[in-house]
């Protein structure tokens, strides 16, 4: 493996080249070298915290954020079957879907991605969760946090409706709640008693990073 | 003035009497409470294994679905009308009823482009109706897709200007009812697709991308023309370009993939002497100057959620482009207050009303907007918009 292979897919990765990015992690793969799969794994991980940066600040777009996360989603899966387990220990888990109701997943998804690559461990509930399977996966996963998306103000009334139901099984204050979705907001979040609101994934993930490092 | 005057002296950046209003009125939820009407319950009905076929049937015939459908912009006026609006949006959709089990209540719409529309309903039984998903995630899903839809684009151009007219015909002479051509190129290219997918297509197979957009330019320009048969004096059209925190796209990438999509529907526009209003949700500042570029008379929308503020984008782009909108609509006529509702009306008109230029509006609509918040609305506008502007 040449000596610059690990910074060859951070370069890749940044000017969002799939064919780059994922010649340099075969490189990596072919090399079966544990450090190496390590490196390049943390790699990802920086080269994602860059583009989420680059979001935040306006400098990157939406489309270029997906776009990083596909590539990012494709390197792992050549990297994941190498990562040793301590490796792949999680910061944390997060149970997230998206309310009753609502079929998008948009966001959702692009949280998953950023998270996953951030070492967080995801159990994602789909789209159209009824409250009953929020607070179960809460009881099976004692996660550190329970994200809910909800794109429209039509099932908004749902998010305030599965923190009823956590408080009522007993569970609220097991779990750090967190929405986010086109039509929420501060107040929104006020309104329900959730932990945090996130205008994007990225702060979204910044959040539970925070969370996380707080336990 | 009449209602009319009003508005159009408003699109011409001058003070018409008083600030126009313009209602953003269509889902059948709001439309039955303003009207008093019980809602028909087509959930319900289509969950009944019999009925539901039978809807089904009813439904695949054109025009019992170009009647369903005037049928609820026609109410949707009369609403408008009785809150004492100025003007009203329309705007024309074909949908095919198809058993889906991935949908919330087992069936969704399909429209004609290849999206998957989930139907849903509230307590009393209004339907609601949001984009769920793609049909054509790849290639050769998208080429099948618009091959074997080509007769059904050509019958909902024909609806679109029978639509259109019939409203105008009905309802022109109480209110402004301005037909809204679509959604726009943007919408319709990466919506069949979806998002995920289109984004990697853009880097991927960049002319199959242009392919997808030049089919789907050369359909909204054949959807202006039908709505411009209305005869109205403006012109909707629009996409969704914006999120919560910026553009979809790198505004660059925007003008490369899409510029000469929008300078041709703007041309068209002008070369029938109408306006031509753009309606984008999201944080669209980056995008002000190249609707500007563009051609465009007008914005509707400016969404106070995504931190667009009425009077900074009327100090940006307020001379050259007529603004609608701004009023929130996932609080302030949901529950807001009387008092915040009024506030809300004073702070719209101060900051962007001088001078003409100016269409109150709410930014947008839902099925939990409501009625009596809307008529607060209006009544502050009428109260508070009197030119010259003193609040």
């Amino acid at each position: 493996m040449p000596d610059n292979t690990i910074q060859q897919l951070k370069d890749a990765m940044l000017a969002l080249d799939m064919d780059a990015a994922l010649k340099a992690t075969n490189d990596v793969v072919k090399s079966q070298s544990k450090p190496a799969v390590k490196e390049a794994v943390d790699a990802v991980t920086q080269a994602l915290g860059v583009v989420g940066k680059r979001f935040q600040e306006g400098e990157w777009f939406l489309s270029e954020l997906v776009y990083a996360g596909e590539v990012a989603k494709e390197v792992m899966a050549l990297l994941s079957p190498l990562m040793q387990a301590e490796a792949s220990q999680s910061r944390g888990t997060v149970v997230i879907g998206t309310v009753a109701g609502d079929l998008h997943d948009l966001g959702k998804n692009i949280f998953i991605n950023y998270a996953r690559s951030a070492g967080f461990k995801v159990i994602d509930l789909g789209v159209d969760v009824p409250t009953a399977k929020f607070a179960s996966a809460v009881k099976e996963h004692k996660p550190l946090a329970l994200g809910m998306s909800c794109l429209l103000t039509s099932t908004e009334k749902e998010l305030g409706k599965v923190i009823e139901e956590l408080k009522k099984q007993g569970i609220r204050d097991t779990v750090k709640v967190i929405i986010g979705g086109a039509a929420l907001s501060e107040r929104t979040a006020k309104d329900v008693a959730a932990d945090a609101f996130a205008s994007d994934a990225i702060t979204g993930l910044d959040i539970i990073r925070k969370w996380s490092a707080a336990r | 003035m009449n209602f009319k005057e009003r508005f159009l002296t408003a699109m011409n950046h001058e003070e018409p009497d008083q600030v126009p209003v313009m209602g953003l009125i269509m889902d059948p939820a709001t439309v039955n409470k303003i009207l008093g009407k019980k809602p028909v319950d087509l959930i319900g009905m289509l969950q009944k294994p019999v009925l539901g076929n039978q809807i089904k049937n009813l439904l695949s015939s054109n025009r019992f679905w170009a009647n369903m459908f005037y049928s609820n912009f026609s109410g949707a006026m009369d609403a408008a009308i009785k809150l004492g609006f100025d003007a009203n949006w329309a705007v024309y959709a074909l949908m095919k009823l198809t058993r889906d089990p991935q949908a919330t209540v087992g069936w969704s719409w399909y429209d004609p482009y290849g999206r998957v529309w989930d139907l849903n309903t509230d307590e009393e039984g209004n339907i609601s109706v949001n984009y769920s998903r793609a049909l054509c995630d790849t290639e050769e899903k998208w080429e099948k897709w618009v091959e074997e839809k080509a007769p059904l684009f050509e019958t909902m151009l024909r609806n679109v200007a029978a639509f259109h007219r019939k409203l105008v015909k009905n309802h022109g002479d109480h209110i402004y009812s301005i037909g809204y051509a679509a959604p726009g190129p943007f919408e319709n290219s990466w919506q069949p697709i979806g998002f995920v997918n289109f984004t990697r297509l853009i880097y991927q197979k960049p002319e199959f991308v242009k392919k997808v957009i030049a089919f789907q330019t050369d359909l909204c320009l054949r959807n202006l023309e039908a709505v411009m048969k209305s005869d109205l004096e403006v012109v909707l059209g629009g996409d969704d370009l914006g999120q919560k925190t910026g553009p979809l796209m790198r505004p660059e990438l925007i003008e490369k993939l899409y510029g000469e999509s929008y300078r041709r529907m703007a041309d068209l526009v002008h070369q029938h002497k109408k306006k031509f209003v753009f309606h984008s949700c999201g944080n669209i500042y980056a995008l002000l100057n190249k609707f500007v570029e563009w051609g465009f008379d007008g914005i509707i929308t400016m969404e106070p959620t995504a931190g667009m503020d009425l009077g900074k984008v009327r100090e940006q782009v307020g001379h050259k482009l007529v603004l609608i909108g701004n009023l929130d609509v996932s609080y302030l006529v949901v529950k807001g207050t009387q008092q915040e509702v009024e506030d809300a009306v004073k702070k719209a008109i101060r900051d962007a009303a001088r001078g003409g230029g100016y269409i109150l509006s709410t930014s947008h609509c839902h099925p939990a907007v409501d009625p009596v918040r809307l008529k607060w609305m209006v009544d502050a506008a009428h109260k508070y918009g009197k030119y010259p502007i003193a609040v």
